[in-house]
C-alpha cells in the first residue's frame, strides 16, 4: 500500500480503471457518488500544499514602498471550501449493472474514462450467477414482483435442468452467427465459425455462450451464465423461461456478476475498502491485468478470446 | 367531462402502476397471493415421443393436412406447400411412434400396438409403396395427405416392427419374428421378388414376405434408391434390386430379384450397419471399420483403378486410417459422412459438404470442425453421436440431443426458416431431445422425446 505525502501527488495518481464490488439494491450512481466523496474526504485529510500568500505593497507612492506577504484568505479552505470536491473527478462505468445486480463493476476515474469506453466497445464476456426459485412466477420475473402463478415443482431434478439448460444454450448458436455481422454464405463466416465462439458486432441482442446449473436444492437453483450484451431483466427472463420449460414456474431471486473479461471477484473492492489507498492499489492491479492481456481492450478478430 | 375523468383516472392509475415497478426494493405484500391456486402442469411419460416434420408438404409426405370445410369445394383455409421450420406432427401425439422412414416424397412410421395396423404411411403412393388405399373401388389414391394405415398380412398380430426403410418407390418393413415385408415398385427387383415386366404397380396390393435369408433371421434393412440391403443375425449382408452402379455388390451390374449375399471383403466380417440413400453403400462392422461399394463417381469408394462403379465390397480401412473406431455412418447422393468414437465428424465426396463455400470436393475424409457442433471452451463435452444423410442434405445429432443440419436446402428441408443452402452445420430449432433423424429428398422427419 502506497502512502502519499501530499494530496496533489495522490490526485495525480488517480487516473485509471478500478474494479469494485457493487452491492445489490444500490444504484451505480450512488456507488459513483460514494467513491468520489470518499476520495475527496481522504485527499482532503492528506497534507495540503502550502497556502498561497497575498503580496501587499504598502506605503506612500512617493517614498520607498514596503512589500509584505500576508495570508490570502481566498485560498484558505475555511473560506473557499475543501481542496478536492466531487466535481474535480470524471467517473464513468464500463457496462451498466442493474439496481438489483451485485458483483464486478468497472469504473473509470479521470483518464480511465477512456478505458471504460474501450471495454464497452470490446464487448468482453461477462459471467453471472443467477439465483432462482421454482414454484412461483411473478409479474416482474423478480422477487419483488407480484405473484401471478404458483405451481408444483416436485418433479424437477438436476438431470432435467441440465438437459433443458444445454438445449437453451445451444439455441443461441444461430444468434451468435447472425450477430457477427458477416454474411452467412461467405467463406469468412465459415472460417470464423470453425474457430469457435464469435463476438457480436453490435450490442443489439444478448448472446449467451454458456449456461450451466451449478447448484440445485429444490426449489432453489443457481445458474452460471456467460454472455455478452445481456442486461438484468434479460437474465431474469432466462429463469422464467427455464421454469416454463421445466413444466413449472420460476422467478429470479438474485443476480451476481462474477467476472467481466479478466476482471473477477478476487480483485473487486468491497464497500469497506472504498478508500484512497485501496483504490489506488486496485488501480495498479487493474493496470497490470490490462498489460498482461493487452488484446482484451482492442480485439483484432471477432473470435471470442475471453 | 367523462373523457376528462377517464384521463384523470388513467393518469392516477399509471402513477400507482409505476410505484409497483421493478425498482421497488421491498416485496409488496399482497394478501391475494395466499389464495392463488397451485397449478400442476401435465408431465410427459418416459415413453412419450414427439415427431417433428419439415420440408415440402405438397406431396403429403409431412402428413400435415388441414381438412377442407364441408361447405363447397373451397381451397384449404391455411394451405401451405412448405414447412420452413420444424412442425410438431399430430400423428406422433396420437400414437406411440417407434420407427420412422422417409422415401422419395413419402413417409412411413410404425407404432407400438398389437393390432393389425402397425405401419402408417403418407405421401406419394404412385407405386403402392404405402399400400392400397382406394375410397372408390378400382380408383386407388396416388397421393395421401394424411397418414393412413398400411395393410400387411402379418402371421401373428403379436409381432413387432423393429425396422423400417424406404427407397425411391418401395418400402421395407422389418418385423421381429416374421422377417421383412416389402411393398411398392419391383421393376429392378428391389422388393426381393421375381421381376415381372408387365406388372402394374399402381393399385397393387402385394406385400412380399422375405422370412429368412440363408436360414438366418434378418435384423436390419436399408433401402437405397432402387435397391434393398438386408443384414442377418450373423452380420451377413444380402442385397437385391438395381445393380447398374454396382450398388448390390454382387460382382456384376445386373438387376437382382432375389436377395443374394454381397461379395468381396465383407463376407468374413460381422456387419452391424449399412447406409445408403442413392447408389453408394457404406457398411460398418462390429470393430468400427468401414466398407463400401456402389457408385464412386465422386470418389465415395475410392479405388486404385479409378473405377467409377464398384460392384463388390471393399474395405476402406486404409482410406479411413487415423480416424479411429467409427461409430455411425451415412451415405448421401454424392458424399459420405461418418462419425468416430471421439464424436468428430468426417466427410468426403462432392457437393455442399459442410466445409465452407470454397470446398466443393474432398477426396480424403475431412474433419468438420467440432466448434460447429457446439464444442467450445464453455461446453467441452459436446460430441456428435449420430449422423444421417439425404440426397443433398446432411444431419448430425449431438449427445445433448441437438440437431445440426447443412447442405442443399431443397424446399426448405433443412428447417432453418429459409430456402438458402447452408455451407456449414447449423442448429435446427427442434424443441425436444432429438433421438433420430431421417432425411428424404425434400423433407426431414425427427423422432424426439420431450425434455420433461
Amino acid at each position: 500500500m502506497v502512502k502519499f505525502r501530499n494530496a496533489a501527488a495522490a490526485f495525480k495518481a488517480l487516473n485509471g480503471l478500478i474494479c469494485v464490488y457493487k452491492p445489490a439494491c444500490v444504484p451505480i450512481q450512488q456507488i459513483q457518488h460514494t467513491i468520489l466523496t470518499n476520495l475527496c474526504r481522504d485527499l482532503n485529510v492528506l497534507p495540503d500544499r502550502p497556502h498561497e500568500k497575498r503580496v501587499e505593497i504598502v506605503g506612500p507612492t512617493n517614498a520607498p514602498m514596503t512589500v509584505k506577504l500576508v495570508p490570502n484568505y481566498a485560498d484558505n479552505p475555511l473560506v473557499c471550501g475543501p481542496r478536492y470536491i466531487k466535481e474535480d473527478f470524471r467517473c464513468s462505468w464500463a457496462t451498466h449493472l442493474g439496481l438489483f445486480t451485485s458483483g464486478v463493476l468497472l469504473l473509470g476515474i479521470n483518464q480511465g474514462t477512456k478505458l471504460t469506453y474501450l471495454i464497452n466497445t470490446a464487448r468482453l464476456t461477462r459471467a453471472y450467477k443467477i439465483h432462482g426459485q421454482l414454484g412461483k412466477a411473478t409479474d416482474t420475473y423478480f422477487w419483488n414482483g407480484k405473484t401471478v402463478e404458483k405451481s408444483t415443482y416436485g418433479h424437477v431434478t438436476r438431470e432435467k435442468i441440465d438437459k433443458v439448460v444445454a438445449h437453451m444454450q445451444a439455441a443461441h448458436q444461430k444468434t451468435m452467427f447472425e450477430m457477427s455481422g458477416v454474411h452467412m454464405e461467405s467463406q469468412t463466416m465459415f472460417d470464423l465459425a470453425a474457430q469457435g465462439l464469435i463476438r457480436p458486432a453490435n450490442n443489439n441482442l444478448p448472446v449467451i455462450y454458456g449456461i450451466k446449473c451449478v447448484y440445485f436444492n429444490s426449489p432453489n437453483i443457481t445458474l452460471e451464465i456467460q454472455a455478452i450484451n445481456e442486461y438484468d431483466k434479460y437474465l431474469w427472463t432466462i429463469i422464467h423461461d427455464l421454469g416454463v420449460q421445466l413444466k413449472t414456474s420460476a422467478h429470479c431471486t438474485g443476480v451476481q456478476c462474477i467476472r467481466q473479461g479478466k476482471f473477477d471477484l478476487d480483485i473487486a473492492l468491497l464497500r469497506k475498502h472504498w478508500q484512497l489507498e485501496y483504490i489506488i492499489d486496485n488501480m495498479d492491479q487493474c493496470r497490470r491485468l490490462m498489460e498482461e492481456h493487452s488484446l482484451i481492450l482492442q480485439p483484432k478478430s471477432a473470435i471470442l478470446s475471453v | 367531462m367523462n373523457t376528462l375523468r377517464t384521463l384523470l383516472y388513467l393518469r392516477s392509475f399509471r402513477v400507482i402502476h409505476r410505484s409497483s415497478y421493478a425498482t421497488t426494493k421491498k416485496k409488496i405484500h399482497d394478501d391475494s397471493e395466499e389464495d392463488l391456486p397451485i397449478f400442476q402442469y401435465p408431465l410427459s411419460k418416459s415413453s412419450d415421443k414427439r415427431v417433428y416434420v419439415w420440408g415440402l408438404a405438397e406431396t403429403g409426405a409431412l402428413g400435415i393436412h388441414l381438412p377442407r370445410s364441408k361447405r363447397g369445394k373451397k381451397s384449404y383455409k391455411n394451405a401451405f406447400s412448405l414447412a420452413w421450420h420444424p412442425i410438431r406432427s399430430s400423428f406422433g401425439e396420437r400414437f406411440d411412434v417407434t420407427e420412422i422412414a422417409c422415401g422419395y416424397g413419402f413417409t412411413v412410421a410404425s407404432i407400438k400396438t398389437n393390432e393389425q395396423h402397425k405401419v402408417f404411411g403418407t405421401g406419394i403412393n404412385t407405386d403402392s409403396q404405402i399400400g392400397y388405399h382406394a375410397p372408390r373401388i378400382g380408383h386407388p389414391l396416388e397421393m395421401l395427405l394424411s397418414p393412413a394405415p398400411i395393410y400387411i398380412p402379418y402371421k401373428s398380430l403379436e409381432s413387432k416392427i423393429i425396422g423400417l426403410s424406404a427407397g425411391r418407390a418401395h418400402t421395407a418393413v422389418l418385423t421381429d419374428t416374421e422377417g421383412v415385408y416389402t411393398l411398392g415398385n419391383n421393376a429392378y427387383g428391389q422388393c426381393g421378388r421375381k421381376i415381372n415386366k408387365n406388372e402394374e404397380y399402381k393399385g397393387s396390393m402385394v406385400a412380399h414376405r422375405i422370412s429368412t435369408l440363408g436360414k438366418e433371421v434378418i435384423i436390419n434393412v436399408c433401402c437405397g434408391q432402387d435397391h434393398t440391403l438386408f443384414i442377418t443375425e450373423s452380420g451377413k449382408v444380402y442385397a437385391c434390386g438395381w445393380g447398374a452402379d454396382g450398388q448390390t455388390g454382387l460382382g456384376n451390374y445386373e438387376n437382382q430379384s432375389v436377395p443374394a449375399p454381397v461379395k468381396g471383403d465383407i463376407t468374413s466380417e460381422k456387419i452391424v450397419k449399412v447406409a445408403s440413400t442413392v447408389d453408394c453403400v457404406l457398411a460398418l462392422n462390429d470393430k468400427g471399420e468401414l466398407f463400401g461399394w456402389g457408385n464412386s463417381e465422386y470418389g465415395q469408394v475410392p479405388m486404385t483403378t479409378n473405377q467409377q462403379q464398384v460392384n463388390m465390397s471393399y474395405a476402406l480401412v486404409n482410406f479411413t486410417k487415423g480416424i479411429g473406431k467409427i461409430k455411425d455412418i451415412a451415405a448421401g447422393g454424392s458424399f459420405c459422412l461418418i462419425v468416430n468414437e471421439q464424436g468428430d465428424v468426417f466427410v468426403w465426396g462432392y457437393g455442399l459438404l459442410g466445409l465452407g463455400p470454397n470446398v466443393q470436393h474432398a477426396a480424403k475424409p475431412k474433419l468438420i470442425p467440432a466448434p460447429l457442433f457446439g464444442r467450445n471452451e464453455f461446453n467441452p463435452e459436446c460430441v456428435v453421436d449420430k449422423v444421417a444423410c439425404g440426397i443433398g442434405h446432411l444431419a448430425a445429432i449431438t449427445n445433448n440431443g441437438d440437431l445440426y443440419m447443412w447442405g442443399r436446402n431443397r424446399h426448405g428441408c433443412l428447417g432453418l426458416g429459409h430456402s438458402k443452402d447452408q455451407n456449414f452445420p447449423l442448429r435446427v430449432a427442434v424443441g425436444a431431445h432429438v433421438l433420430k433423424v431421417v432425411c428424404g429428398v425434400d423433407h426431414t422427419i425427427v423422432l424426439s422425446k420431450p425434455f420433461i
